[in-house]
């Protein structure tokens, strides 16, 4: 490639940009390890997992289990409704699909605030002010971003091979579990990914459907305990931001190769 | 014409349909809850107390109360600069300047950075907060690193640069998708025009500046639109950061709304602003789809 001056100076500004990205971390490290941690940042004299222990256990476990339930619950119906609109999207000439089609490119700029007091009176209304609420809350909203992505993967399924399968005597059940959904495999992993990230992030909505303690996602708890005044557990605290963010940030790894080959469609196709 | 010759679709457009039933649900709900907003705008409808039950019509009472009333206005100005200065500027050339000195380098490098970066896009929005706050606290990390050892007495930058903090923050935390989306952009952008372009005696420069950013320029809209109508409508980070404060400084509408809607309760005027922020993304979604539809 280039001579290796430019390239040299242009990999310490890198690294120098990397330390600076991950520096706030120190803080959270430091102080999750910390059994007598105050909050500073500060070198720990002893280290240990009690805070740990602590962030696992009580409350802050039931509230891990909300997050899961909220985060997996709403992927996972997302994923399902999906998959059963956009095969037939993607192989039917339906009248009005290109009108639908288009709603769907509108309403995913929809921002969620927008539609909030409606979505909240609804609930209210419904009986729906808990953790289901919030499941079909955040899939209403995931919806239309869910739906034309999988559309976009069915659409590179070659029809030829359906049409062999058809041949070789294939029910439409078959043909999609055995053709369709193998080959956009990635494309479903991606599609489960953002919406188990967006839903297991996701602070407004439960923050407003959420009324009882017992209810609160990790999201709502961190933010009532960091909201506190008084004495802060600083400890308790870091180690369960560490324990809240690592599902996201451990599912990514897991799936980066998927990721980064799903990622060029997201933004451009729409 | 695709669909005549396919035996299997044709025979089962019973089973097709009801799959498509519960999207077509959700959507018309979606679709419903948007027009609810609409409606609630001309109310008085409020979360607790008699006019939760009893509302009645304003007019454009509301509406009216955008404009004559302190709030709306500031807050609208306030969310320009957070989205200018942290999507635009921050992320958008942030993230391209990083896709692109990264195509040049080794592999060991590219990950390690591309790890650091994405660390920030995948950490909930809570916790990232949480970071930012300790990290910019009386005690934290650049005044313990740098403001004190320079001799400085230590600065509560949450307090004193409330809106420069948040917006730091904001671009630390979303640079990664502009750097994600930028990145598979120049993978697209095929060698050999590159190549062409070096022969021809190009600096890397005008190989980024005339060759590689007018072919990607769709791409660039796409990310613009995107991260601009995200920022635009961001709550968690700035909510749970400062609350809109100190002194509504950092107040944008996302969370003007929620201080409106649910801490005041005026759920009449929120949704009166939400109309205005669906106009506004409207707005921005329609320049969007004009821009792809221009021939590349």
């Amino acid at each position: 490639m280039d001579s290796t001056g430019p390239s040299r100076t242009a990999a310490i500004a890198l690294a120098f940009m990397a330390v600076i990205w991950i520096s706030p971390f120190s803080w959270l490290i430091l102080n999750a390890f910390n059994p007598l941690s105050t909050g500073q940042l500060e070198i720990p004299r002893a280290v240990g997992l009690d805070n740990f222990a602590l962030a696992v256990s009580g409350n802050a476990g039931r509230q891990f289990i909300n997050s899961m339930l909220i985060a997996a619950g709403t992927a996972t119906l997302s994923v399902i409704v999906g998959i059963s609109a956009a095969y037939p999207l993607s192989r039917l000439r339906i009248p009005g699909r290109n009108a639908f089609l288009w709603t769907l490119v509108l309403l995913r700029m929809l921002p969620s605030a927008g539609v909030l007091v409606p979505l909240y009176f609804a609930a209210q209304r419904s009986g729906l002010l808990n953790q289901l609420g919030v499941i079909i809350a955040l899939t209403v909203l995931n919806l239309p971003f869910t739906l034309l992505l999988l559309k976009n993967f069915f659409d590179t399924v070659p029809i030829e091979l359906e049409e062999a399968a058809y041949v070789e005597g294939a029910s439409l059940l078959q043909i999609v579990t055995k053709i369709v959904l193998p080959m956009s495999r990635a494309g479903i992993a991606v599609v489960w990914f953002y919406s188990f990230t967006g839903a297991w992030n996701e602070f407004l909505l439960p923050l407003i459907f959420a009324r009882v303690q017992d209810a609160f996602p990790m999201s709502v708890g961190l933010y009532a305990a960091f909201g506190q005044q008084g004495a802060i557990n600083y400890g308790f605290l870091t180690a369960f931001s560490i324990i809240y963010a690592a599902p996201a940030v451990g599912v990514y790894f897991l799936l980066r190769r998927n990721m980064n080959t799903g990622f060029a469609g997201v933004g451009v196709k729409g | 014409m695709k669909n005549q010759a396919n035996p299997w679709l044709t025979s089962n457009l019973f089973v097709l349909g009801l799959g498509l039933l519960p999207a077509a649900i959700l959507i018309g709900a979606l679709l419903y809850f948007t027009a609810w907003a609409f409606a609630f705008s001309f109310t008085d409808l409020a979360l607790v107390g008699r006019k939760s039950v009893e509302w009645s019509w304003v007019g454009l009472q509301n509406f009216e109360r955008l404009f004559t009333r302190r709030g709306f206005l500031e807050s609208l100005w306030t969310t320009v600069i957070f989205v200018f200065f942290s999507a635009i500027v921050g992320q958008s050339v942030l993230g391209f300047l990083l896709a692109a000195l990264l195509r040049g380098t080794q592999s060991t490098i590219r990950s390690v950075v591309e790890v650091c970066i994405m660390l920030g896009w995948l950490l909930p929005d809570i916790v990232a907060a949480f970071l930012w706050s300790a990290t910019t606290s009386q005690t934290g990390l650049i005044n313990q690193l740098i403001i004190v050892p320079l001799g400085f007495p230590p600065i509560n930058f949450i307090n004193e640069y409330a809106l420069p903090i948040v917006t730091i923050a904001n671009i630390w935390k979303g640079t990664a998708w502009s750097y994600l989306l930028f990145s598979a952009a120049l993978d697209s952008v095929s060698r050999e025009v590159v190549e062409a372009a070096k022969v021809d005696g190009a600096t890397p420069f005008q190989r980024i500046w005339l060759v590689q950013l007018p072919i990607i320029r769709p791409h660039i809209a796409t990310n613009m639109l995107f991260i601009t109508i995200w920022t635009f409508t961001y709550f968690p980070l700035i909510f749970a950061m400062t609350g809109g404060g100190p002194g509504g400084q950092t107040q944008v509408l996302a969370v003007f709304l929620y201080n409106q809607s649910f801490s005041r309760g005026n759920l009449g005027f929120g949704s009166a602003i939400s109309v205005a922020m669906l106009i506004i993304v409207g707005l921005l979604s329609l320049v969007y789809l004009r821009m792809l539809r221009e021939p590349k």
